[in-house]
């Protein structure tokens, strides 16, 4: 049994209590810049992801990972939530919008 | 080293967990109220059909219900028994036998080994169901029915203590603190409640593991409470060990993470 590193459910507002910490997120990816992502946080600000992983722009992801600083993840997993992660919420007319992303493209 | 591939799956019995519909709908997830509530005073939480029903649940939830009980065959969340769960996470080292699978699944709150096939081992859970994750609400959907649930049976106990607490306090919110046991009750509803969010203060991850801890003064701003009953809260605090002076004497951190 091992609860000694949960990662935390953060946005990017709260980030920076977990620094050096370990988090976890879901960001909607803007671009890639060649070794990094950058992608909107939940409350719509910008977070970069170090990860080698390949997700499309504009898809959904979550990360796994160690905050570096207060808009840096060091990603260990990341996961494609594809491009419409959430959409259904909104369907049946319940907004999480603060509980993962602010706007539903 | 992630042997499962980082695959995200729900354990659990029962529950279809790529119907995302049939989530919405209601179903029979929800413990009802009178499963909730202890059939007797003497204690102890209630059997019967309470070991059937299937609890949304997080890792650390189970773990401290497994620490906090001495039987570890059988112990109880809310008050509730806790029998079949469902959990959500990724499915890590995930190792196939002839006799069994097993993995450990990490939702984010904790680790917890799974088995199929065997429950030999006090501290692993044997798993009824496993459906691997298609649509990605589904985690959220389960955290949040886990947090539905959590309320549900937490808000039910309200109608019990209206026995044991005064009237006026039978509405207060009462956060749900798994430190609130380890500290000395004082008998009263709401001075737990401060004895809770003062404890809850000093366990904030942000403050958590600052060398010299924090302030009186810093509780106090954080919490907006009176600043007397909050130095009093955290000198019994500190008289019963849960949290201690750092640095000098206006510096305290809680003995949790020594």
């Amino acid at each position: 049994m091992d609860t000694s590193s949960p990662a935390a459910l953060v946005n990017a507002q709260i980030l920076n209590m977990f620094v050096g910490r370990r988090v976890r997120t879901v960001v909607q990816v803007q671009r890639n810049e060649g070794g990094f992502l950058v992608g909107q946080s939940t409350d719509g600000h910008q977070l970069t992801i170090k990860s080698s992983v390949d997700v499309p722009v504009s898809h959904f992801m979550e990360v796994y990972g160690i905050a570096e600083n207060s808009q840096t993840i060091r990603a260990e997993v990341c996961t494609d939530f594809g491009p419409d992660f959430g959409e259904i919420l909104c369907a049946y007319g319940v907004c999480l919008c603060p509980f993962y992303h602010s706007t539903v493209n | 080293m992630y042997g499962g591939g980082g695959h995200y799956d729900g354990g659990g019995g029962g529950g279809g967990t790529t119907n995302a519909n049939s989530l919405f709908g209601g179903g029979g997830f929800m413990p009802s109220q009178s499963t909730a509530v202890p059939e007797s005073s003497g204690g102890g939480f209630s059997k019967g059909r309470n070991a059937q029903t299937l609890l949304p649940l997080t890792v650390k939830q189970i773990m401290d219900a497994a620490q906090a009980s001495d039987d570890k065959s059988n112990f109880a969340i809310n008050d509730v028994e806790v029998s079949t769960v469902r959990l959500v996470g990724r499915m890590l080292c995930k190792i196939e036998r002839v006799t069994d699978v097993s993995f450990t699944l990490d939702d984010g709150t904790g680790k917890i080994d799974v088995n199929r096939w065997e429950n030999e081992s006090s501290d692993s859970k044997e798993m009824a169901d496993v459906k691997r994750v298609t649509d990605f609400n589904d985690i959220t959907h389960h955290f949040l029915h886990c947090i539905h649930v959590h309320l549900e049976l937490t808000r039910s106990k309200a109608p019990m203590n209206a026995s044991t607490s005064t009237p006026g306090n039978v509405n207060q919110v009462r956060l749900p603190n798994n430190q609130a046991t380890t500290f000395s009750a004082s008998g009263n509803t709401a001075g737990n409640d401060i004895s809770s969010l003062v404890m809850s203060a000093f366990h904030d991850p942000a403050v958590i593991n600052l060398e010299h801890g924090i302030t009186v003064e810093y509780v106090i701003d954080r919490l907006k409470l009176p600043e007397q009953e909050v130095r009093e809260v955290i000198k019994g605090h500190v008289e019963v060990g849960n949290i201690y002076n750092t640095i000098d004497d206006l510096h305290y951190k809680s003995a949790l993470n020594g």
